[in-house]
């Protein structure tokens, strides 16, 4: 991302901001191969900094996919692909992007093609081996940034960052392969400033939802965190939070909830069913509740050590995001949210898209519901292909769900 | 006349917990999962390294804990040991080698909190120098771990002694399964890839000692079988053969797997362990220079160049592929690499099947005609 947008946008709303800054980089990304730029495929979790610093322009496939999935295409993209041989089993985001290959078929004009992918299997095992098709389809060098499960032991955890800050060296060396380029570790140091502070103000807006009632929703969250995924490392991003969080601290400071009369304070564990948002948020409004947070929106919310060596503490914040910790850390920190956010009920979702996520899911009910004594719902569905949205039964389900909250309520008072 | 012994590691790898019932008196058993936990070190600290299969026998517990959608290898090992054999182990070592197998970890743990576990941290990337470096300080924090569990030292020794132990393994199976290759009448698939499933619960040295009995037999034998006539020759690729009647289908049609891409097979019986260095990096060095078949490469396209580099030096006439349903790794692999097959004219049959699969007259139907359609291709006397 080269381009600043002028000082009359800097006066934006947060979504006009989100707009301009989503167009600008799209723009940007496209124009990069003519420029003599690198685009360079990586996953949402992933040491993107050390691209930024290096000028190799960050392209998500998930993302791509994503705005896919939210326009309702993941059947039809996951059909074009099913053709090809793929099972309907993988995840929605690859079906959806693979299915994308094949029919070039996209909400958004496309994204540009890969010159470098990297993959960080903190996240999932499933990206690596969607890169690696990538990787074959467009003979671009393939990089996996191997982080293994962040375990409680500390001294496994030490040896855990020396791996990780070794592979990391490896990347660079591979960038300076690509590019022909040295790398600029004072850039590095600039950029990772700026990462850390635009991670500090995303957690800000999200830890918004303890006010009570909360300004935001998830949904907020999963609309805002675009930014802070594929602009991680700049100072737009940094802007873009800042204002954001100054709007979202107004509505707090006016006692404006995201959903009026606020009865209900849930946490939703999993990623979104993208193509339900608007039909899930209305639903759960009628009854005076609200989704506040799930560990998925808190996988960008990093705390970068400015202090330590900048590989040092990428790899140290890699390693332990929600999805690479072990089944009583992700308890804890759902915990913790439950803690701060006052929360008194579950949504969880048994995605058939995300393995990596959901196969924790009944073993988390379990300690939650221990834990809290609060209610939740489990449920089966796919993140992005309504062929495997039961319409009917889901919204059902969590009526009587929100019925039985209602219920506990009356009771208690 | 085919040696007792042969019959023996027969009956052991299929019914391995009814027959090694009396292990569990001399040693405390350490079960493991495929397909990269280094056995020589549990078997250095004095106990007992057993591999778990799954079972074939119905889930009643593990469909409560994992999602249908997780393939049936992790389910059905989970249910062994809870739902089957939850007395036989006194501890696990689990390697975790992709997301199911992560939380799969997670899941057991859970389950035995009174149990010996680790974690074996693989790498998932295999092709840098920090993979091997990281294999090695693996091995170093399990040989601890183990320690901190028997309490006794693991000395170099010791270590030295087990690899040449399971070398000595490996190159007996290695060479029966070089005679197998030659002499296709001398035994069948289904009973030399038994063989090799014994190795992953017995003792090792007994296996060794009942396998130099095969391997004596096998070349004396070997001249009178080594007709090929009637048979063609196969390469089976994928993780592991399950149910193992699969086996049974290829030898009726007289199929003659000569080479193969298995974690129970070929990654496991190749490359010996080089002694003399440190025993941590001897391990990761074999860990990183055996046949990779790994699910991930730095070279993208070797989930299909090695097997058609194995295809072409090993002289075989179709590829087998077993699928384990839901395995995510074969998902995204297989469409590409039955691409290149097709585009390389290479008879190449996919077999998809689950532990607990019930359709194994559907199976061995494509079987037979995939046979029929080489016999007419091939022009293969029988």
């Amino acid at each position: 991302m080269s381009k600043q947008p002028g000082k009359q946008k800097q006066q934006a709303s947060a979504h006009e901001l989100s707009r301009q800054l989503t167009e600008a980089y799209l723009k940007d990304a496209c124009a990069a191969r003519e420029e003599g730029r690198y685009v360079a495929y990586t996953t949402a979790v992933s040491p993107v900094e050390l691209f930024v610093a290096h000028d190799v322009i960050p392209v998500y496939p998930e993302n791509h996919a994503a705005a896919c999935l939210t326009k309702r295409m993941g059947t039809e993209l996951s059909l074009a692909m099913e053709k090809k041989g793929y099972t309907s089993h993988l995840c929605a985001y690859a079906r959806s992007d693979l299915g994308y290959r094949i029919t070039g078929r996209s909400p958004r004009g496309g994204i540009p093609d890969p010159a470098f992918l990297l993959a960080c299997n903190a996240q999932c095992f499933t990206l690596t081996k969607w890169f690696e098709v990538l990787s074959r389809k467009y003979q671009a060098p393939f990089f996996v940034f191997d982080t293994p499960q962040w375990i409680r032991d500390p001294g496994a955890r030490k040896e855990i960052i020396r791996y990780c800050v070794r592979q990391l060296r490896e990347l660079v060396a591979a960038l300076e392969r690509l590019t022909g380029k040295r790398y600029d570790y004072d850039r590095l140091a600039e950029v990772m400033a700026c990462s850390q502070e635009a991670s500090l103000l995303y957690r800000r807006f999200l830890d918004m939802a303890a006010y009570k009632p909360s300004p935001i929703s998830i949904f907020d969250a999963l609309i805002n965190m675009a930014i802070i995924v594929y602009l991680r490392g700049t100072p737009q991003a940094v802007n873009y939070y800042q204002t954001l969080c100054a709007e979202v601290q107004s509505k707090a400071d006016q006692g404006i909830g995201a959903v009026e009369n606020e009865q209900f304070r849930l946490y939703w564990e999993n990623l979104p069913i993208w193509f339900k948002f608007r039909d899930h948020f209305n639903l759960l409004k009628a009854y005076g509740a609200n989704i506040l947070t799930s560990l998925y929106v808190h996988a960008w919310s990093y705390e970068f050590d400015t202090t330590k060596d900048p590989l040092e503490t990428l790899a140290e914040n890699y390693c332990s995001v929600f999805s690479n910790r072990t089944l009583e850390d992700r308890a804890k920190m759902a915990l913790d949210l439950f803690q701060r956010y006052s929360l008194n009920g579950s949504l969880m979702f048994v995605n058939r898209s995300c393995k990596a996520v959901s196969f924790a899911v009944y073993a988390l009910k379990e300690i939650i519901t221990e834990k809290t004594g609060t209610p939740a719902l489990i449920f089966e569905s796919d993140m992005g292909d309504p062929r495997f949205y039961s319409e009917t039964q889901i919204r059902t389900r969590i009526e009587a769900f929100l019925e039985t909250l209602q219920r506990r309520k009356a009771e208690r008072d | 006349m085919k040696p007792k012994a042969l019959s023996r590691l027969i009956e052991i790898a299929n019914d391995p917990y009814g027959c090694l019932a009396e292990l569990r008196e001399k040693k405390r058993i350490i079960g493991s999962t495929l397909a990269d936990v280094p056995e020589e070190l549990i078997h250095a600290a004095g106990l007992h390294p057993f591999l778990i299969l799954g079972t074939n026998n119905p889930l009643r517990h593990s469909s409560a804990l994992l999602p249908d959608n997780a393939c049936s290898l992790a389910r059905s090992n989970l249910e062994l040991v809870i739902g089957y054999q939850a007395a036989f182990f006194d501890g696990f070592v689990l390697a975790q080698v992709c997301d199911t197998t992560q939380h799969l970890c997670d899941i057991w743990k859970r389950k035995f909190p009174d149990h010996y576990f680790e974690n074996f941290l693989a790498p998932r990337q295999v092709a840098r120098a920090s993979a091997c470096a990281w294999y090695a300080e693996e091995c170093r924090r399990m040989r601890s771990a183990l320690e901190r569990y028997t309490g006794q030292k693991i000395t170099d020794e010791a270590l030295w002694e087990s690899f040449r132990l399971y070398n000595e393994n490996r190159a007996l199976l290695r060479r029966l399964y070089a005679i197998k290759q030659q002499a296709p009448g001398l035994m069948t698939n289904r009973e030399f890839f038994d063989m090799v499933k014994a190795c992953f619960c017995m003792d090792k040295a007994e296996h060794n000692r009942l396998l130099q009995e095969v391997v004596d037999w096998a070349e004396r034998d070997k001249a009178r079988f080594a007709d090929q006539q009637g048979y063609f020759k196969v390469i089976m690729a994928g993780i592991v053969v399950e149910p193992p009647i699969i086996y049974d289908m290829i030898d009726q049609i007289k199929g003659n797997i000569i080479a193969d891409t298995l974690c129970t097979a070929s990654r496991y019986i190749y490359h010996d362990i080089e002694l003399g260095s440190d025993p941590a990096e001897a391990l990761a060095d074999r860990h990183l220079c055996k046949p990779l078949f790994s699910p991930i490469n730095a070279d993208p396209e070797r989930i299909y160049s090695d097997l058609l580099a194995l295809y072409r030096e090993a002289g075989a006439e179709a590829i087998f592929y077993c699928h384990i349903k839901y395995c995510e790794s074969q998902d995204y692999d297989l469409p590409d690499i039955r691409a290149r097959m097709r585009e390389q004219g290479i008879p190449f049959l996919e077999l998809e099947t689950e532990y607990q699969t019930t359709r194994l007259s559907q199976m061995r139907t494509r079987v037979q005609a995939f046979c029929e359609s080489m016999i007419k291709r091939r022009g293969i006397k029988r």
